[in-house]
């Protein structure tokens, strides 16, 4: 049976892109403004729209804010997946490092700037704790034999300083405030991810 | 010598004025960034009162960030310096995270002026030195062993660990007590240091 063509509708379509053309004015302008968070007519500006173009697809600058945050989400998703997760410990920790360095780079005026603004908004709030619980489950995969080995209040203790230890805001310091170039840096985090984990049981990868 | 009263009790207000800011600080760590009506309101003294002495609000938060320091500084000494190894690591972390507790409201507000700010800038470097130095005086022992890359990369991932805002996290974030986010810290900074040399420690 032939699947009957699916009618497209243009102007659905074009609601669509312009949404995602004004998002990306955002992260564009939240990123060269950080931590400032960027004027409804700097956003019509730079995307090219009215100011009513923006407030007729956003009922607010928070509800625009929250649609960025989840766009970034899905491309920090997209653009760095896990690798190396069979490998032996020296090269997951490699990999997992090179991982979050990169995404850390790319992301952290607008990390910042979300960080900073969050104010009293859960919807914000729980983008920050998702971010999170991510990198948290990264690390439990990339991990999986050295963190079988701890009891759960160890583990948890563990994870808990993996995770402040390679924040964004962690790696911004490293970078900024003690003028580490970005190999120097992965190379602390290396250093100490190496003794933070218990030894790798024999026979694994 | 001569006391002039009137000095003393200018001395006295401004040091009024930079508590109510603190205050308020600490009551709204949201938003962090205080009126100079709500600081006078706070104080107890008038708007004008405030500008007299301090030209604008940047000055105001610089003193503030000054006043906590010092603060911080005569409440938190080094104790156990020369305490066995788990002796030390305790007595370090109990102090940071008591000076973390006590400054996560200021430190937020003085990160978000900073950008504004050059004078903040040199405060939350002098913060951050202090920070080190401290750990470097604590665990000497087992730093002293280290090549000086190794040590640095040590020294750097121990202050990110006890940084203010990562204990922060422990506490509102992930809901740890006090006690908790602790035992955290303990364990960590004891994975991450090399091992103590034999008849380090002198008590």
């Amino acid at each position: 049976m032939n699947p009957r063509p699916m009618k497209v509708d243009g102007r659905r379509l074009r609601s669509e892109r312009t949404k995602q053309l004004i998002i990306e004015a955002y992260l564009a302008l939240a990123q060269d403004l950080s931590p400032r968070v960027p004027t409804a007519a700097e956003i019509a500006a730079r995307a090219g729209y009215s100011v009513r173009s923006i407030f007729e697809r956003f009922p607010d600058i928070l509800a625009l804010q929250v649609a960025a945050v989840d766009y970034c989400f899905a491309q920090v998703s997209a653009l760095a997946p896990p690798r190396g997760v069979e490998s032996d410990r020296e090269t997951r920790i490699e990999a997992y490092v090179q991982t979050r360095a990169q995404t850390c780079e790319r992301w952290v005026r607008l990390w910042r700037s979300l960080v900073i603004n969050q104010g009293d908004s859960p919807e914000l709030k729980a983008r920050i704790r998702l971010a999170r619980d991510r990198v948290t489950e990264r690390m439990e995969l990339m991990f999986a034999p050295e963190f079988a080995l701890m009891q759960p209040e160890e583990r948890r203790q563990t994870l808990i300083v993996l995770e402040a230890l390679t924040d964004v805001e962690s790696w911004a310091r490293m970078l900024e405030f003690f003028g580490l170039s970005v190999d120097e840096a992965c190379a602390v985090w290396v250093q100490a991810i190496d003794r933070l984990l218990p030894e790798t049981p024999g026979g694994a990868a | 010598m001569k006391v002039d009263g009137r000095r003393l009790r200018s001395e006295r207000t401004k040091q009024l004025i930079v508590e109510a800011y603190l205050a308020i600080i600490r009551e709204n760590p949201h938003t962090p960034v205080p009126t100079a009506a709500e600081i006078a309101e706070r104080a107890g003294y008038s708007v004008r009162s405030i500008f007299e002495r301090f030209p604008d609000l940047h000055t105001l938060r610089v003193a503030a960030a000054d006043y906590a320091l010092a603060h911080a500084a005569a409440l938190a000494p080094a104790r156990d310096v020369d305490g066995d190894r788990a002796t030390r690591i305790r007595s370090h972390v109990e102090t940071r995270a008591g000076t973390c507790e006590r400054g996560i409201s200021l430190w937020r507000s003085l990160l978000l002026n900073v950008d504004e700010n050059n004078e903040l800038k040199a405060r939350i470097k002098v913060a951050r030195e202090r920070t080190i130095e401290r750990m470097e005086l604590m665990y000497r022992f087992e730093l002293d062993r280290l090549e000086a890359a190794e040590r640095r990369n040590t020294l750097i991932a121990l202050e990110i660990i006890t940084d203010i805002e990562s204990w922060a996290r422990l506490r509102e974030v992930y809901g740890l007590s006090f006690a908790e986010g602790c035992a955290a810290w303990v364990a960590a900074i004891d994975r991450i240091l090399p091992p103590t040399p034999e008849g380090a420690h002198l008590s």
